[in-house]
């Protein structure tokens, strides 16, 4: 919606942003073609599950938390697993590490898949949406309907099932599944991984608008492999911490037209900060296994990737990394792993994190003696992701200026895109209005 | 007519009215006599209805809509691919209640691109009136579970055994 104003400006208002996980707004307002304000509406009770958290036991926020998003339930349970289980003191063997970093491959797959051809490819391929790409093009939109699913499938094996999986506990898992089960998946994978290097060809011929975005990259990096259930964090200004100091780094802040919290580093003085794919590929390409990296090489990808736009194709080499990695996980697996080690309470302040596939989700609890929790803090990727949307819609809507409404509205909906927003996460319902002169 | 093969609700049940939709399936369930053939499933994600009714024909999806009715309005459509096609915004005004994007309107309209629509879907429709996270169904929805499920269950009980509609 757009609307002239008395003294000569423009505001541009889209109520419902199409294609990202959620609703919300986005207002722009212009005068004279310069950018005035960008403002990321977000307006749902933005802190409920943190209230909800105190008081309930130690041994819940993983079943809790899972709740908070549909398409990103292992990365809560996990970073929660970690924040609990480093509260009480606990360290898990290897074999519960890897078994949640193959659960976390299937949530990798099943959410880039749905974001790459269900939400972001429409957008660079001149559709309104996955409905209209699929009648033309039923093929591609089948791919990625079959990645998707295999990525649910791994889901299910190992977490009891796809949206909110059952099987994960502080500690580990209810119970491991056996290698009988685990060898159903890999026909599947197989599958999945000529589909993701399908995917990648792809997207790398897509034409991409020149932007380069000087963002502070953050992202974890473990001590092998390339990270996707823990690491210390590392920036792109050469700064590095455990998980632990996250919030000594880290300033969550309230702006008027947000209901979920914007989040800046160091007190912002390098400007924004951003998480997910770019951050997490630009800090850690010499992590990939041997097929992503290649796969980055062909789609086009130097050491650093700055523009926003080719996070699709950053997406496309995660999905080849992540079934990848889900392969040499089945490849070395071996039943007799015990599925879980107790973690008994006791008082102290626990962190966790984990690279959700939008980026670092950040988790803090505080237990009494009884593993009664006090406090809780979760910092999802969307909200600290904000501030680094906002300045990018900053960047191009004046070199957009000369375009028409609807194609000026489109491409902000998909700069926005270029981050997947889990509004879901952030909060919930986003929605997009511009005001221009 | 032939029963519905495949009922499911779409929806969280721990946002408000959202849940409507796995409340009124868990009714049907309790009602069905054992070996009834009818499958019943709560599900939160759109997406996963592609491939779950595969080798259906006849389906029933139970949701919460929003289109400005009073809370506890019940709809019915007919969406599968044998049936005529619906007002251009008739799911878009009506399939907004989802809690992400890619909604059951775009899911069944996927499957008509694809060919992968069963011919006879036919969305239960519960309006919603209060979806915050955390919250119970709302007392005009919770009023309405009753007539929910009784239009759910013409759809499903003509043709199945010891299932008198």
């Amino acid at each position: 919606m757009n609307h002239r104003l008395t003294d000569g400006g423009q505001v541009m208002h889209v109520d419902t942003l199409a294609r990202v996980e959620g609703e919300g707004a986005m207002h722009i307002e212009l005068r004279d073609g310069r950018v005035i304000d960008v403002q990321l509406r977000i307006y749902e009770p933005p802190r409920f599950y943190e209230a909800f958290l105190r008081g309930r036991a130690w041994t819940e926020p993983p079943d809790i938390t899972a709740r908070i998003c549909g398409i990103c339930p292992v990365a809560y349970q996990m970073s929660a697993c970690w924040a609990i289980e480093h509260a009480c003191g606990v360290t898990v063997p290897e074999a519960i590490r890897l078994m949640r970093r193959l659960l976390y491959c299937g949530e990798w797959i099943e959410s880039h898949a749905l974001h790459v051809y269900l939400l972001h490819a429409p957008d660079f391929l001149g559709y309104d949406g996955a409905v209209d790409l699929a009648a033309d093009h039923p093929s591609v939109v089948e791919t990625g309907l079959r990645l998707k699913k295999a990525g649910n499938q791994v889901m299910t094996v190992v977490g009891g099932r796809s949206i909110h999986p059952v099987n994960v506990r502080v500690g580990g898992f209810h119970r491991m599944p056996r290698t009988s089960e685990l060898s159903a998946l890999r026909p599947v994978l197989e599958q999945a991984l000529e589909d993701a290097l399908a995917t990648l060809r792809l997207v790398s011929g897509f034409d991409f608008p020149d932007m380069e975005q000087p963002h502070e990259y953050v992202a974890l990096r473990p001590e092998v492999g390339y990270p996707i259930e823990e690491g210390r964090v590392v920036t792109s200004s050469g700064r590095g911490f455990d998980v632990r100091d996250f919030p000594l780094h880290l300033d969550e802040y309230q702006v008027p037209h947000s209901h979920a919290l914007h989040a800046r580093l160091d007190g912002g003085t390098r400007g924004p900060y951003v998480v997910g794919p770019l951050a997490r590929y630009t800090l850690n390409h010499d992590r990939l296994g041997d097929l992503a990296r290649d796969a980055a090489r062909e789609g086009g990808l130097a050491a650093e990737c700055r523009n926003p736009f080719r996070s699709i194709v950053v997406r496309a080499v995660e999905l080849v990394e992540a079934v990848s990695e889900a392969l040499r996980i089945l490849d070395v697996w071996t039943d007799g792993a015990a599925p879980s080690v107790p973690v008994p309470p006791r008082a102290g302040e626990g962190f966790g994190a984990s690279e959700a596939p939008r980026g670092i989700l950040f988790h803090r609890y505080v237990l009494d003696a009884d593993g009664v929790i006090r406090d809780a803090q979760i910092v999802p990727p969307t909200s600290q992701n904000q501030a680094g949307v906002e300045a990018d819609l900053r960047a191009l809507v004046e070199g957009w200026a000369d375009l028409d409404d609807h194609a000026l509205q489109h491409r902000c909906e998909q700069a926005i895109r270029n981050y997947d927003p889990c509004i879901s996460c952030a909060t919930h319902f986003l929605d997009l209005s511009v005001d221009r002169s | 007519m032939r029963a519905a093969s495949l009922v499911l609700g779409l929806g969280r049940s721990d946002r408000g009215d959202d849940g409507v939709g796995p409340a009124v399936v868990g009714r049907i369930e309790s009602r069905l006599p054992r070996g009834s053939g009818v499958r019943v499933l709560a599900q939160e994600d759109p997406t996963t209805l592609l491939d779950l009714w595969e080798g259906h024909d006849h389906v029933v999806l139970v949701d919460a809509v929003v289109t400005g009715d009073p809370a506890g309005t019940l709809h019915r459509f007919d969406v599968g691919a044998d049936a005529p096609p619906l007002p251009a915004d008739t799911l878009a005004r009506g399939a907004r209640a989802g809690t992400h994007a890619f909604g059951l309107a775009t899911t069944v309209e996927l499957g008509r691109a694809l060919h992968r629509l069963p011919a006879r879907v036919v969305v239960v429709g519960v309006e919603a009136g209060c979806l915050d996270l955390g919250a119970a169904l709302s007392p005009p929805v919770a009023a309405s579970l009753e007539a929910a499920a009784e239009l759910v269950w013409r759809e499903v009980a003509s043709d199945v055994p010891g299932c008198a509609g």
